[in-house]
């Protein structure tokens, strides 16, 4: 089955019970059992059962399998935001004393959650430039339990080669874990390239319409937790198999720390889930137009867009997502003044920091998402102060560029 | 044949199954979220369909809890 028709059918039979064609929301904290063996079995994992809404329901896991068979993975959990679910894998991965060696060119939360926790608890980690291959290797240690980057650095747009990233992981038998928040496993075959864990803002793209914070986790099954460098998840493997990491990240992690996805959340962002691949199409399409429109207009001094011919990993972006570049542009007007003004002037654009919604969105990534680094470590990262990152949406895109370019005049 | 399944003791109608057939017969919910321990083993999912379990085996099933295919 292809992935349109898997978005609409796979894994959602009608409920056994009503016959509803969308799975129903099941509003509830916990669980009746008839007896105390049967109860204690689903608590034990013994049987199939939901027990808690801490641990899992229902409506949770049918969109958890929606995920993981667009994603053809082993298994996926879902988690109350995308950073949740960076912190419940990263967490699952590590402890104290070990060391990840991530990307630089991260979300800015992500690079909170390292400084102020994941540091915080005697995780040591080292940063490195995203797309350079070679520096990921040399970073590595003896105790570096896992390699953590994005697909597509925001609002930076630079795009890291993942398979040879990925045979650098394999050659050490490390986990590499991957946000592909910006491109969804529609415009990404992560397992085929050979990445182990993917991590999801189901807020973004996958619910599509803005309304809904969450996250996920999938496990591809490429790594071969026996063999695991963490010592939890290899004595795990001895009761769960190939299921180790993923029981270590919910039983162990996510259910103790309570990051859990509430079930009308897990309803409202699997509806995103049938439209998903025509709504990437479009945002692709917009977003190279756009790019395109502003490379030739006179008020804007560069753009940031893996799609144009100009852009120095153009070639690894074309061959790693079917010649689709995502929906996000990030282009620099030449002063913070200006970029102020063409957030302020535009009709249609939103402000606000959100990214993957039907609406196109702007914002001011350095004084909003990186106002707690300095103007170097943000110009970095693509957050200069002149640079306006903008979530390409659905609308027509010619009423796009009329409303960029009145704004873009008044500059 | 008659097998022990999650320390329950179980008669099949049948002398030899493969873990997939037994899952089937069982109907276990959401087999692809299982982890089956046969005699002491953790099988490979990539097993089920070659492993054949006989008189006396013990099979023990264990859900992680989360979506599967």
């Amino acid at each position: 089955m292809k992935f349109e028709t898997k978005a609409i059918h796979g894994a959602c039979e009608p409920d056994p019970v009503t016959g509803a064609t969308t799975y129903p929301i099941y509003q509830t904290a916990s669980f009746e059992y008839e007896t105390a063996q049967e109860h204690s079995d689903v608590f034990h994992g013994r049987k199939f059962g939901h027990q808690y809404s801490r641990v899992t329901n229902p409506t949770v896991t049918s969109f958890e399998s929606r995920i993981n068979l667009l994603s053809n993975g082993l298994g996926t959990i879902c988690t109350s935001s995308g950073m949740s679910a960076i912190s419940t894998a990263l967490m699952a991965l590590t402890g104290a004393g070990d060391h990840i060696i991530t990307g630089k060119t991260l979300f800015g939360g992500t690079h909170y959650l390292f400084r102020h926790v994941l540091e915080n608890f005697g995780v040591e980690f080292s940063i490195v430039a995203s797309t350079d291959v070679s520096a990921y290797e040399n970073a590595i240690r003896p105790n570096t339990k896992a390699i953590f980057l994005e697909t597509i650095g925001n609002p930076k747009l630079d795009v890291p080669n993942l398979k040879a990233i990925s045979d650098i992981a394999k050659k050490h038998n490390i986990p590499l874990v991957v946000d592909c928040t910006t491109v969804t496993p529609y415009l990404l075959d992560a397992k085929t390239i050979g990445i182990d864990i993917i991590v999801l803002s189901t807020t973004k793209y996958l619910c599509g319409s803005g309304t809904t914070v969450g996250g996920s986790i999938t496990d591809l099954g490429n790594y071969d937790w026996k063999n695991a460098k963490s010592d939890k998840i290899k004595e795990l493997t001895k009761k769960l198999g190939e299921m180790a990491f993923l029981g270590r990240a919910r039983r162990q992690i996510q259910s103790n720390i309570g990051s859990i996805m509430a079930p009308m959340n897990a309803f409202i962002a699997a509806l995103g889930l049938d439209t998903l691949s025509l709504r990437m199409e479009k945002h692709c399409q917009n977003a190279l137009e756009l790019a395109q429109f502003f490379a030739h207009h006179p008020k804007v001094k560069s753009v940031a867009y893996p799609g144009l011919p100009t852009h120095p990993d153009h070639a690894i972006a074309k061959a790693q997502f079917g010649n689709r570049f995502g929906g996000l542009i990030t282009i620099r007007v030449g002063s913070k003044k200006n970029a102020y003004h063409v957030i302020d002037e535009t009709k249609l654009a939103r402000t606000l920091v959100n990214i993957g919604d039907t609406k196109t969105l702007v914002a001011h990534p350095q004084s909003t998402i990186y106002r707690d680094f300095t103007l170097d470590e943000a110009g970095e990262l693509g957050a200069h102060e002149d640079a306006i990152r903008i979530s390409v949406g659905l609308e027509h895109i010619d009423d796009l560029k009329a409303d960029f370019d009145q704004a873009l005049q008044g500059i | 044949m008659q097998l022990s399944i999650n320390g329950e003791k179980k008669l099949i109608e049948k002398d030899h199954l493969t873990i997939t057939e037994l899952l089937t017969i069982q109907e276990v919910k959401m087999p692809e979220m299982v982890t089956v321990e046969h005699n002491g083993d953790i099988l490979d999912r990539a097993s089920f369909d070659t492993t054949s379990v006989g008189d006396g085996d013990e099979i023990e099933f264990l859900y992680f809890m989360g979506g599967g295919q």
